[in-house]
């Protein structure tokens, strides 16, 4: 019950859909239509997972009045604070009109604006990265280097300015020697994730069990 | 003082510095207005040419597959899209990959809808045009006669009407989304009963000629992350569906294989590639003006130079101080 | 008045996140913080919005499907991770939706990442009017993925004319491409940095249009 059901669902569910595919008769495309219905009602119980967690985690520091542990109540209480102002308490915030509400105050101009924010400070990080890592050590180094200075030109309409060539240079690496590149990661990922979804399908890999239970 | 310990200091200098320089670069351009020109590539040409020809009985889905972090590069891209059908009166589906990508959805709906903003399209609710709806006019042509007829006047500075359920359905966030797509080739409303302001998609004009992504043209994905290739693997390869993206920078160069194969049919690179479109909206009459993206350019253009100039520098500093012959440079900050 | 006062709490929390570049303090802190709950709070709501509510709720109250109950039961059985004696039972619902899920991945990949990938791959150099610069592209393409895949094989020594000479030639394709990523990366990095201070300045301060 602990170990061989998840095993079992694991594989009849796989095989039964990689069947799916190749046999496009009615019975089984109305197997396939009640689980493309029944899985995203699933799937969206896992949120609990995610919620419980953080609210555990922050609960204890509470509790515990560990370092900083003011902070978590502004995770805590803006985590139950959103789905009452959505539904239970929808305040507005445009004199008793419709929306725009405090929930999509929350969202649009406090969420957005410390994610994009936080994002953003990345430039800083990468211009000091650029002075400080970036070498020139080897002539593999180099030949980094160059490709990213010439696409970093040929990128910005500075470029364009400086030399017609620039843009050309770096379009030709993007279309030929990257793209060569980039289909032979996704050639490998791709193998390893086949045979990945293989192993799990047919019971061969088995760390997702996790330690459950045993 | 010797000379490395000049090279030395350099190396070291506080970060903070850096940090200084790039934020001061990244003001100066947007107050000095100088407007560089964006010359356009054929990855998104080839997004443009088949948006254009595009037209009132076709469809195509903008799917807004990212998250708030990477909007400044997304949005644009979204905008510009939409920009473009609502003019060429195409009916657009507007989805999101993940829950956060939900409310950029609405908030590119907003922008694009939003009197404050220069060519606005002038938005119709579904419940607004009920009585039309009811009568049997969903022609757009028709549509817009009837509804200036009923005494509704294009407002100054908008650039046309737009209706709930025949120009746009904001259908918004699923759960494991690459399911929905997959379910949405064989019905769109078996996927979404209504749409994320609870109208019922029964009910939509676009819903009715436009029944699964069979039937759809295109599909646009604006996406931060990984998320975009659902839509080649699930759309794409099933029922061979057009699909576009419109990613981040950082992911861009990954994509280039799905260009050169043809299974997408071109795409925006980074703020970049929206500032082509953008530039590609105006120089058809589309758009009067470019918009964020393009203004952004000239700030992009000095701080390449600039981080340019810090890789210059920092390696002339590590080979004239010698520090390639040692195995590490003590670091600071 | 919303959108105003809008506009001043993001302006806020921005620089509340840039002032980290100076040093960590509080207020960073705070909106570090803010971020996680509110976005945990957002994807709660939405959550039940568009999934619970019209494919559960909905259809079991007002047309009495009751075999929803069925995923109902399994996505609850999630729960049972936070109660020690049961939790196994929380596999049940991760191995459906992980099954499943690769099972209907499995072909669509295979043809999309990989089938679709190799035949493309296989391109002519040259046909008649094509410019010399893409006919030595398609030359470094082929030779480039071919070369790039040898390096990635480490089931043998890269030794010898093929393996040898194949993954040098590899490791040097593959620095050309990550040099264009790292190009990219600056690009996009910066970007977004725009997106801020097109915030502040235009929208907050008004300074630009």
């Amino acid at each position: 019950m602990k170990r061989t059901v998840p095993l079992m669902i694991v594989m009849v569910g796989g095989i039964l859909m990689m069947v799916q595919y190749f046999i496009p008769h009615q019975y089984s495309q109305a197997i396939f239509d009640a689980y493309v219905s029944w899985a995203p009602i699933i799937a969206a119980f896992a949120l609990i997972l995610g919620v419980g967690s953080l609210t555990r985690v922050h609960a204890h520091k509470i509790k515990r009045k560990s370092q900083n542990w003011q902070f978590s109540w502004a995770v805590l209480i803006p985590l139950y604070a959103m789905p009452i102002l959505a539904h239970l308490w929808p305040v507005s915030l445009a004199g008793g009109m419709d929306p725009p509400s405090a929930f999509h105050f929350m969202f649009m101009h406090v969420q957005v604006s410390i994610q994009s924010t936080m994002f953003s400070m990345l430039a800083f990080y990468i211009a000091s990265a650029a002075f400080r890592a970036f070498r020139a050590k080897s002539a593999l180094a180099t030949v980094l280097l160059l490709s990213a200075v010439i696409v970093m030109l040929g990128q910005v309409p500075i470029g364009d300015l400086i030399g017609k060539w620039f843009p050309q240079i770096g379009l030709w690496i993007l279309r030929f020697p990257n793209l060569a590149a980039k289909r032979a990661i996704m050639l490998g990922v791709g193998f390893g994730m086949l045979a990945t979804n293989l192993k799990i399908i047919f019971g061969v890999e088995r760390n997702w069990l996790g330690g459950a239970g045993k | 003082m010797s000379a490395v310990n000049i090279w030395e200091r350099m190396l070291n200098i506080d970060r903070r510095w850096i940090f200084l320089s790039i934020g001061v670069i990244s003001i100066v351009p947007f107050l000095t207005k100088i407007g560089m020109p964006v010359s356009t590539t054929d990855e998104v040409e080839s997004i443009f040419n088949y948006v254009d020809s595009l037209g009132k009985e076709n469809a195509i889905f903008i799917g807004f597959d990212y998250d708030p972090g990477t909007q400044a590069e997304n949005t644009p891209m979204g905008v510009a899209v939409m920009r473009h059908a609502f003019h060429n009166n195409v009916s657009v589906f507007l989805t999101a990959y993940t829950p956060l990508g939900h409310g950029m959805a609405g908030g590119a709906l907003d922008y694009v809808t939003n009197p404050a903003v220069p060519g606005y399209y002038s938005r119709v609710d579904f419940s607004q045009w009920a009585d039309l709806r009811d009568a049997g006019v969903t022609d757009k042509d028709e549509l817009v006669a009837a509804w200036e007829a009923a005494g509704h006047e294009l407002p100054e500075g908008s650039s046309g009407w737009v209706f709930e359920g025949r120009d746009f359905a904001y259908l918004g966030y699923a759960p494991l989304f690459y399911l929905v797509i997959l379910g949405m080739t064989a019905s769109i409303e078996a996927q979404y009963h209504q749409d994320a302001n609870e109208n019922p998609l029964s009910e939509m004009p676009m819903l009715r000629e436009h029944k699964s992504l069979r039937e759809v043209d295109l599909a646009v994905t604006v996406s931060g992350s990984s998320a975009c290739t659902a839509w080649v693997i699930y759309g794409r390869e099933k029922i061979g569906l057009p699909v576009a993206f419109g990613v981040t920078a950082v992911s861009a160069t990954d994509y280039y294989p799905y260009i050169q194969s043809g299974q997408i049919i071109g795409q925006m690179g980074g703020l970049r590639g929206a500032a082509e479109y953008e530039v590609l909206l105006k120089e058809h009459g589309i758009t009067e003006t470019t918009d964020k993206a393009f203004t952004g350019m000239d700030v992009q253009s000095a701080d390449h130079i600039l981080i340019i100039l810090f890789i210059i520098i920092g390696n002339i500093a590590y080979f004239m101080g010698g520090f390639h012959k040692q195995k590490s440079l003590k670091g600071r900050g | 008045m919303y959108e105003t006062i809008g506009i001043w709490v993001g302006a806020f929390f921005t620089l509340a996140i840039y002032s980290f570049l100076y040093k960590e303090n509080p207020v960073y802190r705070l909106a570090e913080h803010l971020v996680v709950g509110i976005s945990l709070g957002y994807t709660m709501a939405i959550t039940y919005d568009v999934v619970l509510k019209p494919r559960l709720i909905e259809p079991l109250i007002g047309g009495h499907a009751w075999i929803l109950l069925i995923p109902a039961a399994l996505g609850l059985l999630y729960i049972t991770r936070f109660i020690p004696g049961i939790a196994w039972l929380s596999r049940y619902p991760i191995a459906f939706v992980m099954g499943t899920g690769m099972g209907v991945a499995f072909p669509l990949t295979m043809k999309s990442n990989v089938l679709r990938q190799l035949e493309a791959a296989m391109i002519p150099f040259y046909q008649s009017g094509m410019p010399w610069h893409v006919v030595v592209g398609n030359i470094v393409l082929v030779f480039g993925t071919l070369a790039a895949l040898i390096y990635f094989f480490f089931s043998k020594p890269h030794k010898g004319p093929f393996f040898g000479t194949g993954s040098k030639i590899g490791i040097w394709i593959i620095m050309l491409g990550f040099g264009a990523t790292f190009g990219f990366t600056v690009m996009g990095r910066i970007s977004l940095l725009i997106g801020r201070i097109q915030y502040l300045l235009g929208d907050w301060l008004h300074l630009i249009e």
